[in-house]
């Protein structure tokens, strides 16, 4: 707060006469119209300022993402301004805030996007004044503002949760057929989808031949989804499945997308007194690695947030020198309106035989694993 | 009366509510001028006010229509759950049906007004408070929201997103500036003269007092000076942008709505009822019908602001329309007006949600996070309104009064009974 | 009962409210054991006397000197004179419908330690409690599901509860019928017998004049006499000459009344009261006015005066049964307030903060807002008109403010009931109910508006005045309906109108008939 008052203060004289002084920005604006598009081959000072959207704190990922952009974008002597939406007007937050950063002259802004779909007019505008957007984890939808989308391979990622399933109850129970419940994420975010189809690929044969049955019948993503990844909403329904269709059945597994969602069905289970089933998850959040060492929630999948976050920092850093950056695939991701060149990160399955090695680097989580 | 005294008196007129008014503008100028400073002259900068406008003009449209449901004695917090349901119908419409989008505008308003005749139905001739009544409808239209789009996010195209995106149009000769802005601006200039010759010719017939001719003067420049200046803003943006047409929307909905809330008989009943239901029903005022129609109103407003929103962000999703409410009422009460109904002004109203936008705004520039904000505009809503409770207890006016003192106008005429004073300050008004 | 110790002794109270001396060096002795009787006009300061002996008003807010037991007691508020054993009932009774009996008798009052009720204790002590008035209840009944008279009793329970040794009942049968009236008296009786003071007020002269020991009578702030019922024979004339017996000198200004025809008549009507749908609020009541007439309506306090003259303004108070209404030969139905206002009624109501104006508005605003349509054209209010006009009556009723843009709240009570005359005025009505038009308002004023009503009479308007204070009623009016309980029971033209004869009518059953 003292800081920007002091450079408040010092400012004071510039603002008053920027106040009288009309300043248009046709001049500027021109310049930077023409030349926004995807050739950032001129790069841009080593001081400049970096916008990072981030949406709601409702997860640790996001939390530490925040962390780690702040942190590295300074030690990469940028100047960082990391925004998180608010908890309850998100999408209107999201959108302010990337206009609050396109106004500040952010030469890139990092987007983790709230609502993938409705961001193309910030971002458009943002684009036109000539700053690079890259998606965060999440594509952003419809528009040809977005230049990178950085993330986890996520149909990997699905495919790894169905795999980890399927072991999971086999090493439980010999033989099937064994009963499941499909959840899936927020229909708003991209991603949801894509892990879905990741791991019903996997599950999908397993179903078709009876192996694996899905106790509620509900195999459909609007059947399964869990709005705003709201951990009350999965537990909600959970609560509801294992009244209507568990109260004599036995239930061996559940595919959660993740690991926030992983915990409140496991919680449900307890709550209404069954014994716990195979739960996957996902993101490597503390609780969930401590409960995968105590032997509750089967897996997780470590899509390491530092590696994303530098991966990005990467880019970010390509970008200022006038580099183009790295991707690698130029065809998987379709927003609607262009392909957007993409640098997938591998994801790793953790579950309780090897949490040890996965985490080993981690801090926070080395010591949960000991 | 000294010149000051004059002043004061013919720039805000004589009643309280004007001066509590003039107190809003005095604070949003300070809030302005603090973030022009904070921000190192982002805040007045084009790029910036032209989202600024964008940016609030949903909710500023709300807060008109929340401005007349409180005055008459009401609440609605279902305009947000509104907006979002208007939202997925009429993103919906023009996604199946291929609907073109002022057809789909109209469908939009049309959905508006009927779940505003559901509500003020409950309200006005059931006598279901308006509370409960629209708690429910904010859980019904929610609902429905999900209902119809499958808690999806639906674009809509690109010739919809004009309301809640688009802008002026480049046109004529290359000045420098956005000429239709520009125009506007002019437009602008002119009714504020005219309004003030007006008013002065208005004065004459009555044959009522006539401020000095260096008053209106004072009224003339002061305006001039801001429209001025904020034209050229808005038209110095980049290229392509200019001023926002959703800017434009909400411009012609205050002037419509702040010429019917004073100058209409329909606009009168609203304060009557709100002032005091049964007077105004003894004295002819249909009670049941204007309730209904300002219920319905708010319906109509927001499926409005719900359908700019949806532009804007170029799809309709889940999350539209959350906490709406929240801001409209926030608007509406830091611009003055009375739980207890019966007080406030649109264009208080619009200076209310100004000075929280520009607080927002301020704020996201200068990166504070949300969660800042939120405590920081919290903490404001609160002030703003128990600084003027505490004033009042204390016998003074308000906040802005006491702002005012220096130019304070002699104590009020003829001595108040205790049951007077006890009436009075049971309509706390609210002002920051 | 002379011979018994004083009680109470209230010794010159004076109380004044800015602009106006309630009480005036006002004298009370109460004797232990006796049941003591104030009698008084509306506004002779009977409520005021009793606020200031429970602490409503506390010491310091007036002069004088209150001995209780004795001893000089400054109740600072309602609890510490409570406290002492005086205990008021008031006339709204303070009962909160929605909880039981027990609940009620106690609230506030709550046995248990700590916060926690002792509900075995509180249901034990109601139900004596309940047997010591004679309430025959199941202590667990709703307030709401019992009748008045079971409530009235539940409150002097409440009372009992608190170790009453003053019992103060505020008009406690006006909302009673007679049988229920007379167990309450019976009651009262009773408590004489152990040893309980009590003080009535009320209006029912034949029921001071049954239970009363000794009565005092106030008028204008004053203390008129206190009489010995007993020993100085007192009955209800004696007691109304004491009421009444200020001398009727020229309070109004002169005016010669030009009475034409018969234009408005009202039969049969037959009003519901809005929730009790057993209770008739007005009964076969029927009446005329002619043209330039000044009609006066008397009646004491809830006998359905402001129920009949709401009703008839656009069905605006209870539910319709019965009934016609003919104005200038034809029939007309009012059956919403506008369309009383479009056939030239006008209703100034007796309570102008609470329903006669709305207090946020300024004088223009009022003055033309119950009939915007006049200076309106497509809805859209001329404002220059809208200031001529409100500017017009400013001048001509002589409002005492600098301009029509002045608050309403600005205004001394006279001045607001001319804004509110102004109002109705500017409806263009063929007559006017006019509702306590000089309730609260000082001398000055009265006469103003006094002179206001004549020359609407003078115009060819016909005028109705509902007034409490008999001389307004006599001095003002040219014939005088009196109502009780909801029915007309006489009409007395002015040459005949005298105080005693008018509160005969408006207080005995035995002379009500149907008009």
């Amino acid at each position: 707060m003292r800081n920007i008052l002091v450079r408040g203060v010092a400012a004071g004289a510039i603002a008053l006469l920027s106040l009288t002084a009309c300043s248009s920005e046709r001049t500027g604006g021109d310049a930077t119209a023409t030349s926004g598009s995807t050739e950032a081959a001129k790069g841009f000072p080593a001081n400049s300022l970096i916008g990072v959207a981030l949406p709601a704190k409702t997860s640790e990922n996001w939390v530490l993402a925040g962390d780690l952009f702040t942190n590295g974008l300074k030690d990469a002597g940028f100047q960082s301004d990391v925004q998180y939406a608010g908890s309850s007007t998100t999408v209107a937050d999201q959108q302010a805030q990337i206009s609050a950063m396109t106004t500040k002259g952010a030469k890139v802004i990092v987007i983790g996007a709230t609502d993938a779909a409705q961001l193309s007019t910030q971002v458009e505008a943002a684009k036109q004044a000539g700053a690079t957007v890259i998606a965060y984890d999440r594509l952003i939808k419809n528009t040809q503002g977005v230049d990178y989308y950085v993330a986890y391979d996520n149909f990997k990622v699905g495919e790894l949760q169905g795999q980890a399933l399927l072991d999971g109850m086999a090493k439980k129970k010999a033989k099937g057929p064994y009963t499941i419940e499909l959840f899936s994420g927020s229909s708003d975010d991209n991603n949801s989808a894509v892990f879905f189809d990741g791991a019903m690929s996997v599950l999908k044969p397993k179903i078709d031949s009876g192996d694996v049955v899905v106790g509620s019948g509900q195999t459909d993503i609007k059947q399964t989804a869990t709005d705003g990844w709201k951990a009350e909403n999965a537990q909600r329904r959970m609560d509801s499945l294992l009244t209507s269709t568990y109260s004599s059945k036995t239930l061996d597994g559940v595919l959660s997308p993740n690991d926030t969602l992983a915990r409140a069905i496991i919680t449900s289970v307890k709550g209404a007194g069954k014994p716990l089933p195979i739960v996957t998850g996902q993101d490597s959040e503390v609780e969930s690695v401590k409960s995968i060492v105590a032997g509750e929630q089967y897996s997780t999948i470590n899509k390491d947030t530092r590696n994303l976050v530098a991966q990005t920092i990467q880019m970010v850093k390509d970008l200022q020198a006038g580099k183009t950056p790295e991707v690698n695939d130029t065809k998987s991701y379709n927003n609607g309106v262009k392909v957007v060149p993409s640098f997938l990160l591998p994801p790793m399955i953790v579950t309780k035989d090897n949490v040890v090695e996965a985490y080993a680097n981690d801090p926070n989580l080395a010591p949960l694993t000991k | 009366m000294s010149r000051v005294k004059e002043l004061q008196k013919s720039l805000f007129g004589g009643t309280t509510s004007n001066a509590r008014q003039f107190g809003m503008i005095f604070t949003l100028v300070a809030i302005v001028l603090l973030f022009q400073i904070l921000t190192d002259g982002l805040t007045l900068n084009p790029g910036n006010l032209i989202s600024l406008v964008s940016q609030y003009s949903y909710i500023l449209i709300l807060a008109i229509g929340m401005l007349m449901v409180i005055v008459a004695g009401h609440i609605d917090l279902s305009v947000g759950s509104i907006a979002a349901f208007v939202g997925i119908v009429v993103a919906k419409v023009m996604q199946e049906y291929s609907v073109p989008w002022f057809v789909a505008i109209l469908i939009g308003l049309v959905v508006g007004a009927l779940i505003g005749a559901w509500q003020g139905f409950w309200v006005a001739y059931v006598g279901v408070p308006a509370f409960i009544v629209t708690l429910a409808g904010m859980l019904l239209f929610r609902g429905g929201n999900q209902y119809i789009g499958n808690a999806d996010t639906i674009p809509v195209p690109e010739g919809f997103r004009t309301i809640g995106a688009g802008f002026l149009p480049e046109v004529g000769p290359n000045t420098g500036y956005n000429n239709l802005t520009l125009l506007l601006g002019l437009v602008i200039c002119v009714a504020v003269v005219v309004r003030e010759w007006r008013g002065r010719r208005t004065r004459r017939e009555m044959q009522a007092e006539v401020a000095p001719m260096w008053i209106s003067v004072i009224r003339i420049a002061i305006p001039l000076v801001v429209v001025v200046f904020a034209s050229l803003q808005f038209a110095g943006g980049r290229v392509g942008t200019s001023f926002p047409i959703s800017g434009i929307i909400l411009g012609v909905l205050v002037v419509i709505y702040g010429f019917v809330t004073r100058n209409t008989a329909g606009g009168r009943h609203i304060y009557a009822v709100g002032g005091n239901a049964r007077a105004a029903e003894l004295s002819g005022v249909k009670l049941k019908r204007v309730n209904f129609l300002v219920m319905m109103n708010m319906s109509v407003l927001a499926a409005l602001a719900g359908m700019i929103f949806v532009a804007r962000s170029a799809a309709s999703g889940p999350q539209d329309g959350i906490g709406w409410e929240l801001d409209a009422i926030a608007a509406v009460f830091v611009g003055g007006a009375a739980v207890s109904g019966g007080l406030g002004t649109i264009s208080g109203s619009i200076v209310g949600g100004l000075v929280m936008a520009v607080l927002n705004n301020g704020l996201q520039l200068m990166g504070v996070g949300s969660d800042r904000v939120q405590i920081i505009k919290g903490v404001v809503l609160l002030l703003a309104v128990a600084f003027d409770a505490y004033n009042k207890k204390q016998g003074r006016f308000s906040v802005i009064d006491s702002l005012m003192r220096p130019f304070r106008r002699d104590t009020p005429t003829g001595a108040e009974s205790p049951a007077e004073a006890g009436q009075e300050r049971g309509k706390s008004p609210v002002a920051g | 009962m002379s011979g018994a110790p004083v009680l109470l002794e209230m010794r010159s109270i004076t109380k004044e409210f800015p602009g106006v001396k309630a009480l005036s060096d006002v004298n009370l002795v109460v004797r232990a054991g006796e049941i003591h009787a104030i009698a008084g006009e509306n506004g002779a300061g009977k409520s005021t006397l009793m606020k200031v002996l429970s602490g409503v008003y506390p010491y310091g807010t007036y002069s004088g000197e209150i001995l209780y037991q004795g001893t000089e007691s400054r109740f600072s508020d309602i609890r510490a004179s409570e406290h002492a054993g005086i205990v008021i009932i008031h006339q709204e009774l303070a009962l909160v419908p929605g909880m039981s009996i027990t609940e009620n008798i106690f609230l506030g009052n709550e046995p248990g330690r700590g916060g926690v009720i002792d509900w075995k204790i509180a249901n034990r002590r109601a139900v004596e409690l309940m047997a010591q008035v004679g309430l025959e209840e199941d202590p667990d009944t709703l307030i709401k599901d019992i009748g008045v008279g079971k409530q009235q009793l539940v409150e002097i329970a409440k009372a009992f509860a608190k170790d009453v040794k003053l019992l103060i009942l505020d008009e406690p049968t006006a909302a009673l019928n007679e049988a229920d009236s007379q167990h309450l008296l019976d009651l009262l009786r009773g408590f004489k017998r152990q040893g309980i003071t009590s003080i009535i007020i009320s209006h029912k002269l034949n029921e001071i004049a049954q239970v009363a020991d000794s009565i005092t009578i106030l008028r204008d702030g004053r203390t008129i006499e206190t009489l010995d019922i007993k020993a100085d024979g007192v009955d209800e004339d004696r007691i109304v000459r004491g009421m009444v017996g200020r001398e009727l000198h020229s309070r109004f200004p002169d005016h010669t009344p030009d009475i034409g025809e018969v234009f408005f008549e009202v039969r049969d009507w037959t009003v519901r009261h809005p929730i009790s749908a057993e209770r008739l609020v007005a009964k076969h009541s029927g009446f005329t006015v002619r043209r330039g007439e000044i009609v006066g309506f008397a009646g004491l306090m809830g006998a359905g005066r402001t129920e009949l003259a709401m009703s008839l303004f656009g069905r605006s108070y209870g539910t319709y049964v019965s009934g016609q209404i003919f104005k200038d030969g034809k029939e007309i139905v009012l059956k919403s307030v506008s369309d009383a206002i479009e056939h030239g009624l006008a209703y100034v109501s007796e309570d102008r903060k609470a329903i006669g104006l709305n207090l946020l508005d300024d004088i223009k605003t009022s003055m033309v807002s119950a009939k915007l349509s006049k200076i309106s054209k497509h809805g859209v209010v001329d404002q220059v008109r809208e200031y001529q006009e409100a500017e017009n009556y400013r001048k001509s009723l002589r409002v005492k403010a600098p301009t029509v843009d002045e608050g309403v709240t600005k205004l001394s009570g006279g001045n607001q009931q001319k804004v509110v005359l102004a109002k109705w005025m500017f409806t263009d009505p063929d007559l006017l109910i006019l509702d306590e038009p000089t309730r609260g308002i000082d001398v000055g004023a009265k006469y103003e508006i006094y002179g206001i009503i004549q020359r609407l009479a003078e115009q060819g308007k016909g005028v109705i005045v509902i007034s409490s204070e008999l001389p307004e009623l006599i001095g003002l009016c040219d014939r005088i309906y009196t109502v009780f309980e909801g029915t007309i029971t006489g009409e007395i033209l002015r040459k005949d109108a005298d105080p005693e004869l008018l509160l005969k009518q408006m207080t005995s059953v035995k002379k009500a008939q149907r008009a």
